[in-house]
C-alpha cells in the first residue's frame, strides 16, 4: 500500500526537461542550453536533466513567439509529451510575443493555444533566472504527480 | 605530476558552481532588468512610449491624471526608455527575478500615475509634471522649482521668461 506514495516520493527528485523552440530567434535557446550544460549553472542539482525525446519529458521549456509556419509541429509534439506536464514559457517572446507582438507570422500569447503554468520573462532571461522558473515548475509538477 | 597541482588548485579554488537556488546569486551592478518609474521626475513628455521596440509602456488620460503603465512580460530589457529620458523618472534596476505563474501574467506591471492639479496662478487643470528646467539659468531654486510645478504648462512658461535674473 505504501509503495506507491514512496514511489512518487522518489519520483520527484528527478524531472526530465524537454525543450521546444517555437520559432525563437535562438536567444532564449543559448540560455538554456546554457542553464543545462555548463557547470556555472548546472541544472542538473535540481534533478533535472535534459531529454531528446518529448515521450520522456516532464517539465517542456518553450521558446518564441510560435510561429504560423511552427505551430501544427509545435502543438503535435506538445501532445507527444505524457502528463502530469508542467509547461515553462522562457522569454518574453511565448509569453506576450515580445518584441514579435502584433506581427503577422506570430501567433503568441502561446497560452491560447498550449496551457502554460509558470512564465520567465526575458530576452533572453539569466539562466539563473530560468533555473528559479524551473524550481517554481518542480514545486508545480510535485503536486501534480 | 601535473594533474596533482591541478588537484590540489581544484581543492583550494573549491566548486565553480553558483549556488544559485540554493544560495544568493551573482547579480552584476549594471544588469539591464526590471523598468522602474518614478512619476515624481516624469516631465510627461512620452518619449519613452515612443521609443519603445515592445510597446512594453502605455500612457493613458484617466480623470486622475496620466497613468502610466510597463508590462514586464513585453518589455525586452533594452534600456532605450532610461537612455532617451530626459530626466531620470524611468530607471533600469538590475532585479532579473521576474518568474511567476500563469495567472500572475497581468500583474507584472509597472504602474505610476501623474496626477491633475490645479494651477495656482489660473486656475486651469492641468497635469502636475515635473518642469523642464534643464536650460533654465541660473538654476532654478528648491522654492521657485515648487512655485513653478504648481503652475500650468502657460503659467510656467509666463513664470520663467518673468524671472528676475541677477545681473
Ligand atoms: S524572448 Fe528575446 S531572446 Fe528569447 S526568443 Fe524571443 S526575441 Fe529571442
Ligand atoms: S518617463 Fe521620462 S521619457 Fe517617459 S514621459 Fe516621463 S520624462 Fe518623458
Ligand atoms: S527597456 Fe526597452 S522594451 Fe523595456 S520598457 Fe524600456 S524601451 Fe521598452
Amino acid at each position: 500500500m505504501g509503495l506507491i506514495p514512496d514511489f512518487k516520493k522518489i519520483a520527484t527528485r528527478s524531472p526530465w526537461i524537454y525543450r521546444i523552440n517555437a520559432g525563437s530567434c535562438n536567444g532564449c535557446d543559448v540560455e538554456m542550453a546554457t542553464t543545462a550544460l555548463i557547470p556555472r549553472y548546472d541544472i542538473e542539482r535540481l534533478g533535472c536533466q535534459y531529454c531528446g525525446s518529448p515521450k520522456h519529458a516532464d517539465i517542456v521549456l518553450i521558446s518564441g513567439p510560435l510561429t504560423v509556419r511552427v505551430k501544427d509541429a509545435v502543438l503535435r509534439m506538445y501532445e507527444e509529451i505524457p502528463d502530469p506536464k508542467v509547461t515553462v514559457a522562457v522569454g518574453v517572446c511565448p509569453i506576450s510575443g515580445g518584441i514579435f507582438r502584433e506581427s503577422y507570422a506570430v501567433l503568441a500569447p502561446i497560452d491560447q493555444y498550449i496551457p502554460i503554468d509558470v512564465n520567465v520573462p526575458g530576452c533572453p532571461p539569466r539562466p539563473q533566472a530560468i533555473i528559479a522558473g524551473v524550481a517554481k515548475a518542480i514545486e508545480i509538477w510535485r503536486e501534480r504527480l | 605530476m601535473n594533474f596533482l597541482t591541478i588537484f590540489a588548485r581544484n581543492l583550494k579554488q573549491g566548486p565553480q558552481t553558483e549556488a544559485f537556488p540554493l544560495g544568493p546569486a551573482f547579480t552584476p551592478e549594471r544588469l539591464r532588468g526590471r523598468i522602474e518609474f518614478n512619476a515624481d521626475h516624469c516631465e510627461g513628455c512620452r518619449i519613452c512610449e515612443r521609443v519603445c521596440p515592445a510597446n512594453a509602456i502605455r500612457f493613458a488620460k484617466t480623470p486622475d491624471g496620466m497613468t502610466f503603465d510597463c508590462w514586464h512580460n513585453t518589455c525586452v530589457f533594452c534600456g532605450n526608455c532610461e537612455f532617451y529620458c530626459p530626466t531620470d523618472a524611468i530607471h533600469q534596476t538590475n532585479d532579473w527575478d521576474l518568474s511567476h505563474v500563469n495567472a500572475d501574467k497581468f500583474d507584472m506591471v509597472e504602474h505610476g500615475l501623474i496626477p491633475n492639479q490645479k494651477c495656482v496662478e489660473c486656475g486651469a487643470t492641468a497635469l502636475n509634471t515635473a518642469p523642464v528646467i534643464k536650460n533654465a539659468k541660473p538654476p532654478l531654486s528648491a522654492e521657485e522649482y515648487t512655485e513653478l510645478r504648481a503652475r500650468c504648462p502657460k503659467c510656467r512658461a509666463k513664470y520663467l521668461k518673468n524671472r528676475k535674473v541677477p545681473a
